[in-house]
This record gives structure tokens, sequence and C-alpha cells, in this order.
């Protein structure tokens, strides 16, 4: 039925996923499978990590290995994509890339999901003040707009990778606490679990036995399709010089070393297009995540 | 509770809030490792023991840290954030001059992907799962999945470089004297003092960066009213109108496009954080010296007091407009003040 009453449909996401009965079990949802788009995407994704794993064999030349001579070459069949200003090849360093974006959006995203699941969930669990306090708490951080707050958190402990990843954490753990928080209020009153208390469970017990896991597939869900927003988060981080040091083989900053370099748009202009391709994948494949997840959007 | 009653909780919920604000401000600005005598003072005045001891005491320095988050709460509220270390202007000063470039660009920006993601989103809903709805949603995951510094490169290299339709990156020609300081917002000064080039220049610059900021909020937008949309054309009251012999059009744009924009502006309410979030970045590619950019160049020159200012300046015009935005709300739907 498509017709839904507005109290429904602002109920939690992920309640109504949980509650779903099992099914037969699928290797991918019919939802990444069933559009010719999402399986364009799964392949792009499949391609860019390939691409990292393979990077060393796949490229061409060194990332790192500078050459005056070869210095803003044009694309050609020598340099593929041309060279930088430090006569690096773009596409080496591009594949390269892929070795580092990925994992840092995967980490950054995960180490976001692992604390927001931890704070939101024991305030859902625990409720009364602490809960209270602590969703007061998460409102204020996400009054800071992600760059702002990541901008004074590596302004405050110095440029680098390790410490974009954490700025990417500190900023993204409180939407994955409201999430996670109110999906443990849902499942809190649930008859199983008052039967686990019944039975003289601990409360300890029962939030990770039964509260816990009923979070987790919602939330696996959406820090999926959050990826390839980190990605695209951390090379803003990057551009703006508070990623990894220049020499490092970086989207962001590939990008930001052409900006002086406005007649040699090979330098800027490929790194974009590595971004915005795996970027996209990722968003597509969470689009069909998404509707999974909500029941709005999926069709009978 | 009547919609008064509802406005003034709203309104007294916001006080805990700012103040949590500059709480949180406070702590990370105080995380940065600078020494804030040797770098709000320079050299020679450090060196000076009666201006340290000056200094420390004016801003609580001697005293613990809940005592200088009080001291500096005082002078907030007697609007004094200190001064920045580097433009040794009064922090308040240099936000004041920053933020009206910001509400510029993030005004434009998100008035054009309202004008354009309302209608794609209607459409996309109308024709759900053919073509055109496809097309929609991939123009919107396109949107959100490319790097908005990135884009405004390109668009800097193809519109100013090679096509010269567009003006170099800046807010004004460089050529072109500013028109006076009145409210901060050039367009607005400019055609009270009767500089209406200066305005016409302004337009001209502002173009490029609004079109790439918007690219994100289109997305968002699109998606958003494609979804609401949906929901409503499954509504009874619509399968009424259609069944009265109301055409289909009146029908989608009169009695369900009305209704499936409510959630929409909620949303745009809280998109707004991450449309300064894209300020910051277009705004160091298309040199426009809004927050953005003062945050930028404040951070990576560690000049905290400006980092505490904007952060609040930020946070707080994101909480206010919810504010609006869910009062605004609150008016065109009664059941959300009835709840």
């Amino acid at each position: 039925m498509r017709a839904i009453t507005a109290a429904e449909s602002t109920a939690p996401q992920g309640a109504t996923a949980v509650a779903r009965p099992a099914r037969r079990r699928r290797l991918l949802p019919k939802q990444l499978t069933g559009s010719p788009l999402a399986l364009v995407a799964l392949g792009m994704v499949a391609a860019w990590i390939a691409v990292a794993f393979l990077a060393p064999a796949l490229a061409p030349y060194d990332p790192l290995s500078q050459s005056i001579s070869a210095r803003l070459t044009e694309p050609s069949a020598a340099h593929w994509l041309g060279t930088d200003p430090l006569g690096r090849d773009v596409f080496s360093r591009i594949l390269y890339g892929a070795r580092l974006s990925i994992p840092v959006g995967m980490i950054a995203v995960t180490l976001a999901v692992v604390l927001g699941t931890v704070i939101g969930g024991s305030a859902g669990f625990v409720g009364g003040t602490a809960d209270e306090a602590i969703m007061r708490g998460t409102d204020l951080m996400l009054a800071f707009p992600t760059v702002i707050l990541a901008l004074v958190i590596t302004a405050a402990l110095g440029p680098g990778i390790r410490n974009a990843v954490i700025a990417i954490m500190v900023a993204w753990w409180p939407s994955y606490a409201r999430l996670v928080r109110g999906i443990v209020l849902s499942l809190r009153d649930r008859e199983y679990v008052m039967a686990a208390r019944a039975l003289g469970g601990s409360r300890l017990r029962i939030f990770l036995r039964h509260v816990l896991p009923g979070t987790i597939s919602p939330v696996v869900i959406l820090g999926t399709l959050d990826v390839g927003h980190a990605i695209l988060t951390f090379a803003s981080l990057s551009f703006l010089g508070l990623g990894p040091p220049p020499e490092i083989p970086e989207w962001g900053s590939m990008i930001a070393a052409g900006r002086n370099y406005l007649d040699q748009w090979w330098i800027s202009t490929f790194p974009g297009l590595a971004i915005l391709t795996l970027v996209l994948a990722f968003n597509v494949l969470g689009d069909g995540l998404r509707d999974l997840l909500d029941p709005r959007y999926r069709s009978r | 509770m009547t919609l008064y009653r509802y406005i003034v909780r709203r309104v007294l919920l916001l006080i805990p809030m700012l103040i949590g604000i500059t709480v949180l401000s406070f702590i990370l600005s105080h995380t940065i490792p600078a020494d804030p005598i040797a770098t709000n003072l320079g050299d020679r005045a450090a060196a000076d023991p009666a201006i340290v001891a000056a200094f420390k005491h004016r801003w609580g320095l001697d005293q613990p840290l809940y005592k200088q988050y009080l001291v500096y709460l005082w002078h907030l509220m007697h609007g004094d954030m200190g001064t920045s270390i580097s433009t040794r202007q009064p922090v308040v000063l240099d936000l004041r001059q920053h933020l009206p470039a910001t509400i510029e660009i993030s005004m434009a920006a998100m008035c054009l992907s309202l004008v354009a993601g309302i209608p794609l989103g209607m459409l996309a809903a109308v024709n759900r799962e053919r073509p055109l709805d496809q097309a929609a949603r991939l123009t919107s995951l396109i949107g959100v999945s490319t790097p908005a510094f990135w884009l405004g490169l390109v668009a800097i290299v193809i519109f100013y470089q090679r096509l010269g339709w567009a003006p170099a990156p800046a807010r004004l020609s460089a050529d072109l004297t500013p028109p006076p300081f009145i409210t901060g917002f050039l367009p607005i000064d400019a055609i009270v003092s009767g500089r209406w080039d200066a305005a016409l220049d302004w337009l001209r610059h502002l173009i490029l960066p609004a079109v790439v900021l918007s690219a994100y909020s289109l997305g968002i937008v699109t998606r958003m009213m494609r979804g609401s949309m949906l929901e409503v054309l499954g509504e009874e009251y619509v399968r009424t109108a259609r069944a009265k012999g109301v055409t289909r059009w009146a029908v989608i744009v009169r009695h369900a496009a009305r209704n499936a924009l409510i959630p929409v502006i909620t949303m745009v309410g809280l998109s707004f954080g991450g449309l300064l979030s894209g300020a910051v970045v277009i705004e160091t590619v298309f040199t426009w010296p809004g927050l953005g950019l003062y945050a930028f160049s404040s951070a990576t020159s560690l000049d905290f007091p400006a980092i505490m200012g904007t952060g609040i300046v930020v946070a707080s015009v994101y909480v206010i407009v919810n504010l609006v935005v869910d009062v605004a709300y609150a008016f065109s739907d009664p059941r959300i003040r009835v709840g």
C-alpha cells in the first residue's frame, strides 16, 4: 500500500526494517541487483577497490618520483593523464590515491558508527536524565557544520591523515547516536526484551544480547551509504591543506595542487573525476539501500 | 498548546542551546595548542610584564578554566569576542564584515536549489520509475557526489578562463571602489548608496559560486520533494480531487505540491549546516570574503579567538534558522502544535 499516515512515516526508519520477518536470504538485496544503475555502481565500487589493491601493479610510474623534464606535460601516450608541476604521473597518483581514500572513508565511518552506537545506544537504554543530557549534547554537536568542526579539530591537532579521520568521527557520531537511540527506544519495551528481563537477565546482558543486535542492520546500511560522503569530506579537508602532506598521492590535495595551474587543466580535472565516480557509485548503492530501509520507497 | 505558547517554549529552549554552543566552542578552542599571550600580544608586548599581566587579567587567564569561561561569557554578552590574532581587529568587527558575504552566497545557492529542485522533484514523483524519474534521481545523486571545490575550479577554468563569460573570482571587481559599509550586504549597501554599477558587478560575481554551491543542496531538495510528493499523491484527498474532475496538473500543483512542500522546508533548515560547510570550501576557491574564508584562515593560523567567535556565530545561525523553520512549520501545520 502506498498510503501511509503521518505518524507512521515519522517513526524511526530503522524500526520497520528490524521488525520485518526474515525472508529467504540473498547474497545481495534485490534493490541492488534489480536496477541496471545499481549494478553499474556496484561494478564501479568493486573496480575502485580492485584498483586500490592492485595500484602498485597497475601504475605505470612511481607516484612519488619527480621528473623536471616531464613537468606539466599534456595527456599523451607516455602519460595518459598528463603530469603535475613536479613531473609526477597524474594517472599513477590517482591509482595510488584510491589506496588512501577508500580505507580512510571506511575507517572514519566505522569509528563514528561505533562511537555513535555506544553513546546513543546507552542513552536510549538507560533513559531518564542521562538520556536527556546526552541527546541535548548531540543536538549541540549537530549545530556545528561538519567542515567548520573538522577545521577546528584539525587546527587543534595539526593536519594529517589520522587527525582528519578523528575530525570526521567527532563531527559525525552524533547523527548515528540519534539513530541508534531511536531504534533502542523502540526495542526496549518489546515483549522479548521484557521476557528476558522477567527471566532475570542483567541490564547489561539484555542490552548487549537482545537490544543492541537489533540496531546493527540499519546502522550498517546507513554507515555504508555514508562512506561516499566521508570520502568527499576527507577530500575537502585535504584540499584545504588539512589532510596528508602534499607529496602523498591524495585526490583532494592533488586538486589543490592544480589550482595555480588552471591552463594545465588535467592536473585538477582527473582527480576530481576519480572522486566523483567513486562517491557517486557509493551514493547510488546507498540510495538503493535506503529504499530497503524505508518502506515508503519500497516497491510493492 | 496554542501557537503563541509553542513559540515561547521554542524560544526559551534556544537559551540553553546558545549557552551550550558557547561552552562547546570554548572547550574546542582551548584544545588548540597555542599560547594565547604570545599569539595575541605580539613579541614586543609579550616581553612587557605589565601588559601581559593586564591581558591575563582582562581575559581571566590567571583564573581557573571555568572562571575563564565565565569571563568570556561576560565579555560576549557585552559584544566583545576578543581580538583576532591575524587581523588585529576585534573579532566581532571581523565577523560583522564576513558574515553578510556568506549569507549572500548561501541564500543565493539555497534559492537556486529550491527553484530548480522543487519542480524537478515534482516531475520525478509524477513520472515515478519512468526515465524522467531516473534522470532526476541521477542528477540529484551527481549533485551530492561532486566535490564542490573541484566543480568550482572546473567552472572557473571553463567560464572565466576559456569562455571569458564570468569575471575573475572575487566578490567585487578589483578596479571598482566598494560602496560604503552600511549593512555589510553588498547589494543592499550598493543600492542604498545609489551605486548600481557595484550591485550589478556583485551579481555577476555571485552567479558562478552560487550555482556551484547549489549543486549539493539541489540534490537534497530534489530527493526530498520527490519522496514527499509521492507520499501526498497517495492520499485520499488527492484521489477525491481527481474524481471530482479537477485536471491532473491542477491536482498536482494546487493540491499535492502545496502539502508536499512542508517537509521540504524543514529539510532546508536542517541542510543549512551542510550549505555552510560547502561555503567554507567554495569561498576559498572563489576568494569570496565570507565566514568560510575567515574560518579557514583563522583555523590554519591558530587564531583561536577568531575560531571561537566563528564557531559561536555559525552554530547560532544554524540553531536560529531551524527555530524559524520550526515556527513556520507550526504556522502551516496545526498538527505540530497540538501534538
